[in-house]
């Protein structure tokens, strides 16, 4: 939860609190702009942005979920702007295979990516190959620990959407890792 | 194997199964081998996923932009909360000092707190000297800019092109620039380079922020209000319905920085107006 400030009680400020979350949001940065320059503009942009709204009216709820949708939503408008027109976070479905299909070739053999060696930078490169969409929404699921509640909030969207786009999600991840 | 529950394996280890559903979904991993591996393979991803953070090294440096921007934004009274008493003690002889600056101070220099929009553009080009707020657009081409901010501002901004006269030669450069918030809206930020020093030109509609505060200098049928802010100088005016801030380090009133907009040769004395009088 949000801290309120007060130095004298012990609790951290907000400006503290929300030191925290500067790897992690370039993390996510990073995820979604693929480009350590813009990516570190954004996170920038975010923590001005969240001094100005803290200052203006203090938020409720989860203060990294708070942060990252800052983070997403710059995001979002910066591409709006770029694109000039509605943005969409497409999901290339092509090429993809359905998560039975998956579980169908894979099932016999499930431990050919560890045998393979599940290193960093593998996983690092599955991820960056995945679509956007669903390249955010493995980290923040799988690397940032958020609820399927708080990514639905994060996104915009229902829960129900992001349960089938972390499934789908994996699915491509697992078969990019087994390729 | 049972599809249904190959479907809930995901669920069920980001936690998002409860009740009858994930006591039915126990009792059946628990007595199928194959849905049981299944859920084991699934796991040890999500491990090994997690375990590859951070997938990206944050730069050398971010957080220190992000502690001075968070000190640059703390409120007043929380700022003064956490200083220690020599700090405050040697605030206090600052402001004697300040207060003693007022009293000898030359009469032209009124006493008038400077306007919100002020403050944004000095805020803006101090940012922007910094490295803490890039621009968006790189540009010395003053009609690709122009392009660039159509449809993203509530008003038409058409940046002049200098010179005027063919034979004259470019003084300074264009940059590029950016949109900056101001008051639930966007305000443009153009950056100019004069003699190798910074110009920030920030144009907003004059229905979101009039000139006001520092020195008033009615000069060519405009009202220019001049301040200095944390070293910067700062001209701002309203014309044609939108209103602009000039931010420089220029000497006097900075009127140097006008030539962006204005040509030199037959505007040069113009701006001699806006000299210290």
């Amino acid at each position: 939860m949000i801290g309120q400030g007060e130095d004298k009680e012990g609790q951290k400020s907000i400006e503290q609190a929300i030191l925290e979350y500067v790897e992690a949001l370039y993390g996510y940065a990073m995820s979604l702009a693929r480009n350590p320059v813009e990516a570190e503009d954004l996170v920038q942009e975010t923590y001005l942005r969240a001094i100005k709204g803290a200052r203006r009216s203090m938020p409720t709820g989860d203060l990294k979920a708070w942060l990252f949708t800052i983070l997403r939503n710059i995001w979002i408008n910066q591409r709006r702007r770029a694109q000039g027109s509605e943005l969409l976070l497409g999901i290339d479905i092509e090429g993809l295979e359905s998560e039975s299909e998956w579980t169908a070739k894979n099932q016999q053999r499930p431990d050919t990516i560890f045998e393979q060696g599940l290193l960093r930078e593998n996983i690092r490169i599955a991820l960056e190959s995945l679509p956007e969409a669903f390249r955010e929404v493995i980290v923040l699921r799988c690397m940032e620990g958020f609820s399927y509640s708080q990514i639905a909030e994060i996104l915009g969207c229902p829960v129900g959407t992001v349960m089938s786009r972390i499934n789908r999600a994996r699915a491509e991840l697992r078969r990019r890792l087994n390729k | 194997m049972n599809e249904h529950v190959i479907y809930q394996i995901p669920l069920y280890l980001d936690n998002e199964l409860q009740g009858d559903e994930q006591r039915l979904f126990e009792a059946h991993i628990n007595a199928c081998a194959s849905c049981w591996a299944a859920l084991e393979y699934e796991r040890r991803l999500i491990l090994a996923i997690h375990q590859a953070r951070p997938l990206y090294s944050t730069p050398e440096g971010l957080r220190e932009k992000i502690e001075q921007i968070l000190q640059n934004h703390q409120p007043i009274s929380k700022r003064f909360s956490s200083r220690t008493r020599r700090v405050f003690v040697a605030i206090v002889v600052v402001l004697g000092l300040i207060l003693a600056w007022f009293i000898a101070r030359p009469t032209h220099i009124p006493l008038v707190r400077p306007s919100e929009f002020a403050l944004v553009a000095v805020d803006t080009h101090q940012r922007y000297t910094r490295n803490q707020l890039p621009l968006e657009v790189i540009s010395s081409s003053p009609e690709e800019i122009s392009t660039w901010f159509a449809g993203k501002l509530p008003f038409n901004l058409k940046l002049p092109n200098y010179p005027e006269d063919l034979n004259q030669s470019k003084p300074y450069e264009i940059v590029g620039a950016r949109l900056i918030g101001f008051k639930q809206d966007y305000a443009a930020h153009v950056v100019y380079r004069l003699h190798n020093r910074p110009i920030s030109l920030v144009v907003t509609s004059e229905t979101i922020a009039q000139p006001a505060g520092g020195e008033k200098i009615p000069w060519q049928g405009l009202l220019f209000h001049f301040d200095v802010i944390n070293g910067w100088k700062v001209l701002t005016w309203s014309d044609k319905g939108l209103t602009y801030a000039l931010v420089s380090d220029f000497e006097e009133h900075g009127q140097a920085s006008c030539v962006v907009c204005h040509s030199g040769g037959q505007d040069q004395h113009k701006f001699e107006g806006l000299k210290f009088r």
